[in-house]
């Protein structure tokens, strides 16, 4: 693959050893980007005119919609671009007068020492706020129009509201092929020297399902704990080391009735590594898809979470819901019932 | 040695700043800033001050305030529950920047942990009004326990000046304990010294509290004394609440719980919670069980939302009533239960040990001592808030535990906290969510850092993270 350079030659005189490789490969200028070429070829026109709208890139995780914003400030603004644009993610920031008052006194400052008159703003995760904070953004957008531009990022479009939508170029980034996500893996293994063998590489995609970071992120891992071979087994051995794999033992101990035991795990996923709850709902609900019990059984189990996952939203105790449904997978489905 | 009868806690608090232990520089800032209203008002008006218990965040304040010549008004957990409360005690105290006596005035808001989420929503918007408007110091203090703290405190936090408070170092701890040992005239022993010292894990409050309890009377402790600690902690009245509502046969009589009992039903249900696996043994009694609880929590939450403390009754129902008549097969010998296969996992036989009932819970006799498994089973019995009772040779063991929630996250406070400083600079570094960065990037760092030195090395160096931090994601 062609546009896979480490960052190292990318960015003159600064040379990164290591980190993360999703960093360390995360193509740094729009003409490294191979996929999304359609969106890319729109993008690179705004460089080219020295001007953009605002703008909402929407799509799934790990497809590219970061990296496209990035690497096209980085084309726009030359390698000082960081001074031009502010990273914010809505997940981060506490309350939206938070992020207006960050807003006003980037923008305020209008964009010298660059032909472009104006600053990039990328809110990460828009899509996380609620429909109040969106409206007050909206306002904050239409300040500040003249000297910054608003780049929104999320998963979904449907969860933007429709003034900011109308306000806004919007961009649907495509799920990668299996071809591509694929490609983009081995070819960062052959840079790193890894031995990736099939069976390792169709794991590793099964796992992370076309988010590349994930898939980055999961290989160097695998590359790490193992000296030969990156096969299957290594991947699963990973992955039952991670939250999900933890999900999974609180599940099997859930079924099994131990639940005294599941809750200990439970506590340990909450308390010890600090995942929210509605991560650990999203994973046991595709955990219980996965699960080998009846189908009937699957549809009450899955009906269960979501009726916690409301009760979550809604400001319940996370460790009390939670225990709740673990208590459940001890039942049969006329139990359920 | 003179007679006095008052808390040692008491007679310790320290009352000018040369007498606190640890935390100088968050003490310094602390100062820095009360002195930089001298100059007018600053553009902070409050310092919030956050850190586990007992490591001398209001003692702090309290000193400082004498030794600048302050007088506090204190504002507590109690005062909190509502907007016009708050108001009618803090009145224009706020406003007036001396008192009738002429002294400077500052205002503490102390306990702030105790506004609990929506809840005490008014109270926080009237504690945001008051700080926008002070023209006193104003400084808030709050024992950060519970995930998501920050949320809650959030508009609190982003108008003040924020001041971390760590534990107290093990080192000035013994320091400080032995200190007050000679004081007090009592021979302690170096290792009783340090497993006081030990035992607070940095809290100065409990550390002395521990002291008190076993040295009150004595001429010296030793090592022996000191371990009685480990009991002390669990004589509650709780017990007896618990046996009611479990045993319970109808709604009115699990109910009468609630108004009974010497707890408020927030920590009885917290107590409940904890327990009910070991009363409800059958898994569909089990099942029903822990769904009225989590009933009971959705009522409350509505209750707290709406602010109509009406439907709190609803949550009582649940969680006495619910739970009490969940249980039809179960022969609520749980523990028992738990304690039979964990000793069989752990490799001894059924011949090895004896269970037997008493009044209060079970006891457990090692019929064969010394036996290797016996590391294990006996650090398993100690976690479900067992008590080795020398003179018997046995472990006693409550029918019911405290909740394990509270002494959890304390346990964990610094873990948690290394953890969220790495999250921060993952986030940064790899363009995502802290909450993204916990979830799906720190395990997989983890991996790395407990299979590759070289490769934790360069994460290490690009992440910039400390020699603690990098500890941590190999442990």
């Amino acid at each position: 693959m062609e546009g896979l350079k480490p960052q190292a030659q990318c960015i003159e005189g600064f040379v990164m050893s290591g980190g993360m490789w999703a960093e360390k490969y995360r193509p740094q200028t729009l003409d490294d980007i191979v996929n999304q070429t359609e969106i890319v070829s729109r993008l690179k026109n705004f460089v080219k005119e020295r001007n953009l709208p605002h703008l909402l890139l929407v799509g799934p995780a790990g497809v590219g919609k970061t990296t496209s914003i990035l690497a096209l400030a980085q084309d726009l603004y030359g390698p000082s671009y960081r001074n031009f644009i502010l990273e914010l993610n809505a997940s981060d920031e506490r309350g939206i007068d938070v992020v207006r008052e960050k807003v006003k006194n980037f923008a305020r400052t209008a964009a010298i020492s660059s032909d472009v008159p104006f600053k990039i703003l990328i809110m990460d995760e828009a899509d996380s706020l609620t429909s109040a904070a969106q409206h007050a953004l909206r306002r904050t957008m239409e300040i500040y129009t003249k000297t910054c531009r608003f780049c929104l990022i999320g998963n979904y479009s449907e969860n933007i509201i429709e003034p900011i939508q109308s306000r806004c170029s919007v961009f649907r980034f495509s799920p990668l092929s299996e071809k591509d996500a694929k490609n983009w893996i081995k070819a960062i293994a052959k840079k790193e020297k890894v031995k990736l063998i099939e069976e390792g590489l169709d794991a590793i995609y099964e796992a992370s399902t076309g988010d590349l970071r994930k898939a980055t992120n999961l290989l160097q891992a695998a590359a790490a704990t193992q000296s030969g071979e990156v096969d299957d087994i290594a991947i699963y051995g990973v992955l039952g080391r991670v939250s999900p794999g933890k999900v999974r033992e609180m599940i099997n101990l859930g079924l099994k009735g131990e639940f005294l035991e599941a809750r200990e795990v439970l506590r340990t996923l909450l308390i010890d590594e600090g995942l929210a709850a509605d991560d650990i709902i999203r994973m046991i609900y595709s955990e219980v898809l996965r699960l080998s019990i009846s189908e009937r059984l699957k549809v009450q189990l899955a009906d269960s979470i979501g009726e916690v996952d409301f009760r979550l939203t809604q400001g319940a105790r996370p460790e009390i819901q939670l225990s709740a449904l673990i208590a459940k997978l001890a039942l049969t489905e006329e139990e359920m019932r | 040695m003179t007679v006095d009868s008052s808390p040692w806690t008491d007679r310790f608090r320290p009352r000018t700043l040369k007498e606190i232990v640890g935390n100088s520089r968050a003490i310094e800032q602390l100062r820095m800033w009360m002195r930089s209203w001298e100059k007018g008002i600053p553009k902070q008006r409050a310092a919030f001050l956050y850190g586990p218990p007992g490591v001398g965040k209001t003692s702090s304040v309290m000193a400082l305030a004498n030794d600048l010549g302050f007088d506090v008004l204190e504002v507590n957990a109690s005062d909190y529950r509502t907007k016009s409360r708050l108001e009618e005690l803090i009145g224009r105290a706020a406003l007036q920047t001396r008192t009738i006596t002429g002294r400077r005035r500052m205002i503490l808001f102390d306990e702030l942990e105790g506004v609990s989420g929506t809840e005490d929503r008014g109270g926080i918007t009237a504690i945001v009004d008051i700080i926008k408007e002070t023209r006193v110091p104003i400084v808030l203090v709050a024992t950060a326990i519970g995930e998501g703290w920050e949320e809650k405190f959030g508009p609190l936090v982003d108008l003040s000046l924020l001041i971390e408070y760590r534990p107290v170092p093990f080192v000035e701890a013994v320091r400080r304990l032995r200190e007050m040992a000679d004081e007090l005239r009592i021979s302690v022993d170096d290792d009783a010294i340090e497993y006081i010292a030990d035992r607070s894990q940095g809290d100065l409050r409990s550390m002395i509290n521990d002291l008190e309890a076993v040295a009150r009377g004595l001429k010296r402790v030793t090592i022996a004394e000191a371990e009685k600690l480990g009991e002390r902690d669990r004589k509650e009245y709780t017990p007896d609440a618990l046996m009611k509502i479990f045993s319970a046969k109808t709604l009115r009589e699990a109910r009468g719980v609630i108004s009974s009992a010497l707890i408020d039903h927030d920590t009885l249900f917290d107590w409940i919670y904890e327990n009910i696996p070991f009363v409800l043994d059958d898994p569909r009694d089990l099942a029903e069980g822990v769904e009225a609880l989590a009933r009971a929590d959705v009522h409350q939450t509505r209750g707290q939302r709406t602010q109509e403390y009406r439907l709190l009754k609803y949550m009582f129902n649940e969680m006495t009533g619910g739970v009490a008549l969940a249980r039809r097969e179960s022969e609520g010998a749980g523990l028992l239960k738990l304690i039979r296969k964990r000793i069989k996992e752990l490799g001894s036989r059924q011949a090895d040990i004896a269970i037997a009932e008493s009044p209060d819970g079970l006891e457990v006799k090692p019929i064969r001592h010394l036996d290797s498994d016996w590391g294990k089973a006996n650090a398993f019995l100690r976690e479900l808030g067992g008590r080795w009772v020398r003179e018997k040779g046995l472990w006693s063991l409550p029918y019911f535990r405290p909740p394990q929630l509270i002494w959890r996250y304390r346990r964990t406070w610094h873990s948690r906290h290394r953890r969220s400083s790495i999250a921060e600079r993952v986030a940064r570094n790899c363009h995502i969510s802290t909450k993204e960065a916990v979830a799906d990037v720190i395990p997989l760092m983890k991996v790395i850092f407990q299979g590759n030195a070289s490769m934790a090395n360069e994460i290490s160096e690009w992440l910039e993270l400390g020699e603690k931090e990098a500890e941590w994601l190999r442990s």
